[in-house]
C-alpha cells in the first residue's frame, strides 16, 4: 500500500465523493484526506496552506461541473499559484463531451503537474494507477 | 629874362656861365670858370662832346634836350643849342651854349602825342577815321584811317571836291554836299550814313560826321570824323534779308513746319501747316495745341511725342504718324521734330516738321500690292519665266526655274544667259543662244523645243520661248525668257490615258449599267455588259427601241420634268425607277442622269442604273427580321434595353417599359438611368455601364437592385453586353434584367428558415450534452454503489450504501422532470402568441408569491404603465416573470432588503422589460458564458438548482425574443427581456 502525506477531493456529488474515498482507503494509507464541495473552497485551503507554508496536497481529484467555481476555473488559478511540488490532479468527470477532453489536453501542457482525465466512476485498478507518485 | 648860357674856349674850359645855367646844373658850389666843362657834370656826355666839336668846328650842332624836375616846378625840359663863339676876326674861339626852358612846349607835345596815340588806337578799333578842313587856305587833311577808308595811299592830298566826290553819285553825293554847305554857311552839324565808292570801287557804308570850328564867330573850318560801318550794314541788311527769305521759304516749302512751346501750344506755323490742319490763316493756329486740331488719340500720341523729345533733346526723326482730325479725315504724315532751344540752351519747345504722306503712302501700298501681285505671279507660275537684258544678262528669274535647277538668285542674277548651269553641252549650244537673244533683241518672237538639266542632270524637254520686251516708247527694254516643261504635258497625257482606261474597265466590268442615249431621239448609243446581263437586251435587240422604252412608268409628265431638270443643272438623280426587261419582267433601279454634249453639239445623257430589286428585297427581308426581332424583344420576360455611351435609352421592350409604368416606349428613349432612378442606384448603374465601355468586357448576370424614383425596390439579375459599330468603337451597351424580386424574398426566407433550423440543431445537440451528462452522473453513482454493494461484508456499511442508492435514485427523478420541462419547451415551438397586458401578468404573479415577497421583507417597485401589451406565450411569460422576481428576492444580500425595480422601454420590434434587483449580483467577467446554462450555480443557496434561468431564457427564445443580463457583485443585478412585437 502507497503512503500519502495529503489528498483533497473536490466535487459537489456527495455520492461521488463516499465513493472516491471509499475506494481510495482500500489502495493507499493517508490519514489526510479532505473534501471541498466546489473549486472556491479547494482554492481558498490551499491558499491558506500557502500562506502558512504547510504541505501541499499530493494528489487532488478534482469534478469538472460545480457551481460557484468549476473544475476548470480551479485548475486555471491553481496552475498559476507558485507551488514548486509537482501535484497529481486527477480529473473525475461524468462528461462524455470532447470539450472537456480538449481542456484537459490543453492544461496538461500549460503546466509541470501531472494531469489525469477519468471518467466516473473511477474503478480499483485506475484508482491505483491514479494515486502513484506524480 | 635870364638865360641859361656858358661859354667854352676850344679846350671846353668854361669861360663864362649865367648864374642860371649854374643853377641849373646844380653847380652853384663849385668852381666852375676855367674847369674843364666835362669834368663838372655826368649830364655833359658824348653827346655833348660831339656838339661842342661840331660847333667848334664850325658846323651847326643839334641841339640836346635836357630833363630835370624839382619838387616846385615839376618836369623842366631844356632845349640846348650850341652856336660857335667867334672872335673880332671872325675865328671860332670856341662854343656858346644856350639853354631855353621847352617844358610847357614839351608837355604840350606830350600830351599831344597821348592824345593821338588814344585818337588812333580808338580810330584802328572803330575803324573811324578824322579829318580837318581849312576854309581859308581851302586845305582838307585826312587822318591815316580816313584814308584807309577810302583805300586811298597814305600820301594821297584830298580836296573838299575830290572828297565829297568820293560819296556815292545820287542821293549819298548830294546829301553830303548840303551837309557840308549848311556846317560852313550855318555851323549846322551832321551826323549821316552814308555810302562811299572807294578808290578801288568798292561801295561801303559809314558814317560821316562833321561840325564847323568857329573863331570869333566865324567859320574858319570844319573837323569831323569818318566811320567804315559797311561789315555792320552789311550783316544788318542780310540779316533783314535773311528773315524774309526764310519766311518766305518757310511758308514756301511743301512742308509743315510749326515751332510749339513747352506746353505744345503752337508759337509758330507755316502755311503748309495751317493749310494741313485747315485753317485759313497762320494766326489762327498760334496758340493751339494738336488737342484742338486732333482726335483725343492722335493728340495724346504727338503731345507724349513732344514731352519725349523736350526731355530727352534727342530728336524725333521721321517718324511714320497717323493721324485723325477732328472731323475724322485721317492723314499720314511723317514727323521730325527737334528740340528748341534758346540762347542758354534752355528748351523753349520743339521745333516741328512733317509731311502730308498720305498719297505717298497710298501709291506706295498701290505699288507694293502691284508688285507683290506680280512676284507672286511671276514665282508661282509654272513655268520658268526670266527676265533678261538685251544682252542677254539675267534681271530677273523666277522661283519655278530657280527650283527647277537647285539654284539661288545669286548664282543667276548678273550672269549671261548661255552660261547658266541647265544646258547639256554649254559650249555647242552657247553660239546658238547668242544668236537667239540677237534674234529676240532685234524684235523677233523666238520659240523652240529644248532639252534642259534639273538638279539631278536629267534631260527634260522644254518648250521654251524668248520675246522682247518694249517700254511706252516702243523700245525694246529687256527680254522675256519662258520655259515649259512638256515632261508634265507628256505626264498628264499618260495620266489621262490611264484613267480612260480605267474608266473603261470600270465601264466594262462595273455591277451597274451604264446606258449612253441621244436626249433628243431617245435613240441608244452605247452600253455596258452589265446592262445587257440585267436588262437581256444584246446590241441588235437595243437598236430597234428607244430609251425611254426602257421605263415601266410611261408618265409624260414626268419625263419631261426630268428632261427639264437635266437641261438645266445637267445631271439628275437619285431616281428611283422601274425598268422592263426584254422578257417583260419589271426590276426596281436607281438612276443617276448625266446630261453631257459632244463635239458635234449633240445632246447626250449618260444614265447610270444601279439594280436594286435585289436589295429592295433585302431590305424587305431585313424589315421582317427587324419585326420578328421586336416581337421577340417585346415578349421576352427580361428587361432589355439599349443605351449609348451616355447610358442614354436608345431602344427599350415592352417588359421594360411595364417595369418603369410607361405605355409608349418613345417615352423613355433618350433617358438615362438619372431620370428614371434614385440618384445612388443611378450612379451604380452609370459606373457599370462605363466599366462595360471601358473594358469591352460584358457584365454577366449580376444581381442589382434597383429603387425607382417611387421607393419602390427591385432586384434584377442584370447583364450588360458592350454594343460595337463594324470599325470595333464601342457605341452603347445592351442590357438585360431578369426582375428576380420575388425569388429573391424566397430566397430570404430560406436562409431564414436555415438560420432557424441551424440554431434549433445547435439547442439540441446542447440539450443532448447537458442530458447525456446529467444522466451519466447518475448512473455513474449507480454503479459504483452497486459495485460496492456486492463486494461490502460489513451489514451496517451496505444500508449506507443503500440509502445513498436510493437518494441517487430521487435524484435521477428530479433530473428527469427538469428535462421533460425544457423537452416541453423546445417541442412546443408553435405555441400560439397572443397580445397580454403585461401588468396583469406582473400582478399574478406578485399575488402567487405574495407570502415569499413577505418573508423576504422584499418590495416590488413598478413602473410600467397598464397600457403595455407584450405579444407573448401566455404560460411562458408567467414562468419567466416567477422565475425572475422569485432569483431577485433568493439571492438578495443578507444585510439589506431586497428591491426589485421593473420597467418597460422599447427597442426596435422589441419590448423590453428591465428587472432591477439589489442583490447579491454575480462576477460576470467569471460566469458571464454560464449564467444561463443548465445546472449551473453560481450561489451556495441549497435551492439553486440551476436550472430556472435556463428554462426561462428557452422560453423567451421560443417566443423570438433575448435576454441580456448586467450585473456587479454586491450590488445587484438587471435583466432585461425583449419580448418581440411581431409575430
Amino acid at each position: 500500500m502507497t503512503e500519502i502525506n495529503s489528498i483533497f477531493v473536490i466535487d459537489d456529488d456527495s455520492i461521488m465523493v463516499f465513493g472516491i474515498k471509499k475506494i481510495l482507503s482500500s489502495v493507499v494509507i493517508c490519514d489526510a484526506i479532505k473534501t471541498f464541495g466546489n473549486g472556491q473552497l479547494a482554492l481558498d485551503a490551499i491558499l491558506e496552506i500557502l500562506r502558512k507554508k504547510e504541505e501541499i496536497p499530493d494528489i487532488i481529484f478534482l469534478d469538472i461541473n460545480m457551481p460557484i467555481m468549476d473544475g476548470w476555473q480551479f485548475l486555471e488559478e491553481f496552475i498559476a499559484l507558485p507551488i514548486q511540488k509537482k501535484v497529481r490532479i486527477n480529473i473525475v468527470t461524468s462528461s462524455i463531451d470532447n470539450y472537456d477532453r480538449e481542456n484537459w489536453q490543453k492544461y496538461k501542457l500549460k503546466t509541470h503537474h501531472t494531469l489525469t482525465y477519468n471518467n466516473k466512476p473511477i474503478g480499483r485498478e485506475i484508482m491505483a494507477e491514479v494515486t502513484k507518485a506524480a | 629874362m635870364p638865360k641859361a648860357i656858358v661859354f667854352v674856349n676850344n679846350v671846353f674850359e668854361v669861360v663864362y656861365a649865367s648864374d642860371l645855367w649854374i643853377h641849373t646844373f646844380e653847380l652853384d658850389n663849385r668852381t666852375v670858370f676855367g674847369n674843364d666843362l666835362f669834368s663838372l657834370s655826368t649830364t655833359f656826355d658824348q653827346n655833348w662832346k660831339k656838339g661842342l666839336k661840331r660847333c667848334i668846328s664850325g658846323k651847326t650842332g643839334i641841339p640836346l634836350v635836357t630833363n630835370s624836375s624839382d619838387s616846385k616846378s615839376g618836369n623842366t625840359w631844356i632845349e640846348w643849342t650850341f652856336v660857335p663863339w667867334y672872335d673880332e676876326h671872325e675865328n671860332i674861339i670856341g662854343a656858346i651854349m644856350q639853354g631855353d626852358d621847352i617844358s610847357l612846349r614839351v608837355r604840350d607835345e606830350l600830351r599831344m602825342e597821348r592824345l593821338q596815340i588814344l585818337l588812333h588806337e580808338k580810330s584802328e578799333i572803330g575803324k573811324i577815321g578824322s579829318w580837318e578842313y581849312d576854309i581859308q587856305n581851302n586845305t582838307l587833311a585826312w587822318s591815316l584811317m580816313t584814308k584807309a577808308i577810302h583805300e586811298v595811299a597814305h600820301d594821297y592830298m584830298p580836296t573838299l571836291e575830290s572828297a565829297i566826290c568820293f560819296y556815292k553819285q545820287g542821293h549819298d553825293r548830294n546829301k553830303i554836299a548840303m551837309c557840308v554847305d549848311n556846317a560852313i554857311r550855318k555851323g549846322i552839324p551832321w551826323h549821316e550814313r552814308l555810302r562811299i565808292v572807294t578808290k578801288n570801287g568798292d561801295e561801303k557804308w559809314v558814317i560821316a560826321a562833321g561840325k564847323a570850328i568857329i573863331k570869333n564867330k566865324q567859320v574858319v573850318g570844319l573837323l569831323g570824323t569818318f566811320q567804315d560801318i559797311n561789315e555792320h550794314i552789311r550783316r544788318e541788311i542780310k540779316t533783314n534779308e535773311n528773315e524774309r527769305l526764310l519766311k518766305t521759304l518757310i511758308d514756301n516749302l511743301p512742308i509743315n513746319i510749326y515751332i510749339k512751346d513747352t506746353e505744345s501750344r503752337k508759337i509758330l506755323v507755316n502755311k503748309s501747316e495751317s493749310d494741313f490742319v485747315g485753317f485759313a490763316k497762320t494766326d489762327d493756329l498760334l496758340g493751339k495745341t494738336d488737342f484742338d486740331i486732333y482726335d483725343e488719340e492722335t493728340a495724346n500720341m504727338s503731345r507724349n511725342e513732344d514731352l519725349e523729345v523736350m526731355n530727352t533733346l534727342r530728336p524725333l526723326l521721321g517718324k511714320t504718324d497717323t493721324c485723325i482730325k477732328k472731323d475724322g479725315t485721317k492723314a499720314f504724315i511723317s514727323v521730325s521734330k527737334i528740340p528748341y532751344l534758346d540762347d542758354k540752351n534752355e528748351v523753349k519747345g520743339i521745333i516741328g516738321m512733317s509731311l502730308d504722306i498720305t498719297d505717298k503712302l497710298l501709291a506706295q501700298q498701290e505699288r507694293e500690292e502691284k508688285e507683290r501681285n506680280f512676284r507672286s505671279i511671276f514665282n508661282s507660275s509654272y513655268q520658268f519665266t526670266g527676265i533678261l537684258d538685251i544682252d542677254g544678262t539675267f534681271l530677273e528669274i523666277n522661283e519655278t526655274a530657280l527650283k527647277f535647277a537647285n539654284l539661288r538668285q545669286a548664282d543667276i542674277i548678273d550672269k549671261k544667259f548661255w552660261d547658266a548651269y541647265w544646258w547639256p553641252i554649254p559650249d555647242v549650244v552657247k553660239d546658238g543662244l547668242k544668236e537667239l537673244i540677237k534674234a529676240a533683241a532685234g524684235g523677233q518672237v523666238m520659240r523652240s523645243e529644248i532639252v534642259v538639266l534639273d538638279h539631278e542632270k536629267r534631260p527634260t524637254n522644254v518648250d521654251f520661248s524668248l520675246k522682247p520686251i518694249y517700254d511706252e516708247t516702243n523700245q525694246i527694254v529687256s527680254l522675256l525668257a519662258e520655259g515649259r516643261m512638256i515632261n508634265e504635258m507628256v505626264v498628264a497625257r499618260e495620266k489621262l490615258r490611264e484613267s480612260e482606261l480605267k474608266f473603261r474597265t470600270l465601264y466594262e466590268l462595273s455591277p451597274v449599267s451604264f446606258i449612253l442615249f441621244d436626249f433628243e431621239t431617245g435613240e441608244i448609243i452605247d452600253f455596258n455588259p452589265s446592262f445587257e446581263q440585267t436588262s437581256g437586251y444584246d446590241k441588235e435587240a437595243i437598236a430597234k427601241i428607244q430609251y425611254w422604252d426602257l421605263l415601266a412608268n410611261k408618265d409624260v409628265q414626268l419625263k419631261e420634268q426630268i428632261n427639264s431638270t437635266l437641261e438645266k443643272e445637267r445631271s439628275c438623280g437619285p431616281l428611283e425607277e422601274t425598268y422592263i426587261k426584254k422578257d417583260g419582267t419589271e426590276f426596281s433601279v436607281i438612276i443617276y442622269k448625266s446630261l453631257i454634249l459632244n463635239k458635234k453639239g449633240q445632246k447626250l445623257v449618260w444614265s447610270i442604273v444601279q439594280d436594286v430589286s435585289e436589295s429592295v428585297k433585302k431590305e424587305r427581308q431585313i424589315r421582317e427580321e427587324r419585326k420578328l426581332l421586336r416581337t421577340v424583344i417585346d415578349n421576352l420576360p427580361l428587361n432589355v434595353y439599349i443605351k449609348d455611351t451616355e447610358s442614354r435609352k436608345i431602344l427599350v421592350n415592352k417588359s421594360e417599359c411595364d417595369y418603369l409604368g410607361i405605355t409608349n416606349q418613345e417615352e423613355l428613349i433618350g433617358l438615362d438611368d438619372f431620370d428614371l432612378y434614385d440618384d445612388d442606384v443611378a450612379q451604380v448603374s452609370r459606373d457599370e455601364d462605363l466599366k462595360v465601355m471601358s473594358t469591352r468586357q460584358p457584365m454577366l448576370g449580376k444581381e442589382t437592385l434597383n429603387i425607382k424614383t417611387d421607393g419602390s425596390h427591385t432586384t434584377f439579375l442584370t447583364s450588360k453586353i458592350p454594343l460595337k459599330n463594324e470599325i470595333g468603337e464601342i457605341t452603347g451597351l445592351l442590357g438585360i434584367s431578369l426582375d428576380i424580386t420575388g425569388l429573391k424574398h424566397k430566397e430570404e426566407e430560406l436562409r431564414h428558415l436555415i438560420n432557424m433550423t441551424s440554431l434549433q440543431n445547435k439547442k439540441l445537440i446542447n440539450f443532448a450534452h447537458i442530458v447525456s451528462h446529467n444522466l451519466r452522473s447518475h448512473t455513474a453513482n449507480f454503479s459504483m454503489l452497486l459495485d460496492f454493494l456486492m463486494h461490502e461484508k460489513d451489514e451496517n456499511e451496505k444500508v449506507r450504501i443503500i440509502k445513498m442508492l436510493t437518494d441517487a435514485s430521487d435524484n435521477l427523478l428530479d433530473t428527469l422532470d427538469n428535462l421533460n420541462e425544457v423537452v416541453a419547451i423546445s417541442t412546443n415551438v408553435n405555441l400560439e402568441k397572443q397580445r397580454v397586458n403585461l401588468n396583469e401578468k406582473i400582478k399574478s404573479v406578485e399575488q402567487n408569491l405574495q407570502g415569499f415577497i413577505l418573508n423576504n421583507n422584499a418590495s416590488i417597485i413598478n413602473t410600467i404603465s397598464d397600457d403595455v401589451f407584450v405579444n407573448v406565450v401566455p404560460v411562458y411569460i408567467e414562468s419567466i416573470l416567477l422565475n425572475f422576481i422569485t432569483n431577485a428576492v433568493k439571492y438578495h444580500a443578507p444585510e439589506r432588503n431586497p428591491v426589485i425595480k421593473l420597467s418597460v422601454t422599447h427597442e426596435d420590434t422589441y419590448s423590453v422589460l428591465s428587472i432591477e434587483d439589489n442583490g447579491l449580483g454575480i462576477d460576470l467577467e467569471k460566469h458571464g458564458d454560464k449564467i444561463f446554462g443548465m445546472y449551473k450555480t453560481f450561489h451556495t443557496n441549497k435551492d439553486a438548482r440551476g436550472i430556472g434561468l435556463y428554462i426561462s431564457k428557452n422560453q423567451i427564445e421560443a417566443m423570438n425574443g433575448k435576454v441580456t443580463v448586467q450585473s456587479k457583485v454586491n450590488k445587484g443585478t438587471t435583466f432585461k427581456i425583449y419580448f418581440n412585437d411581431r409575430n
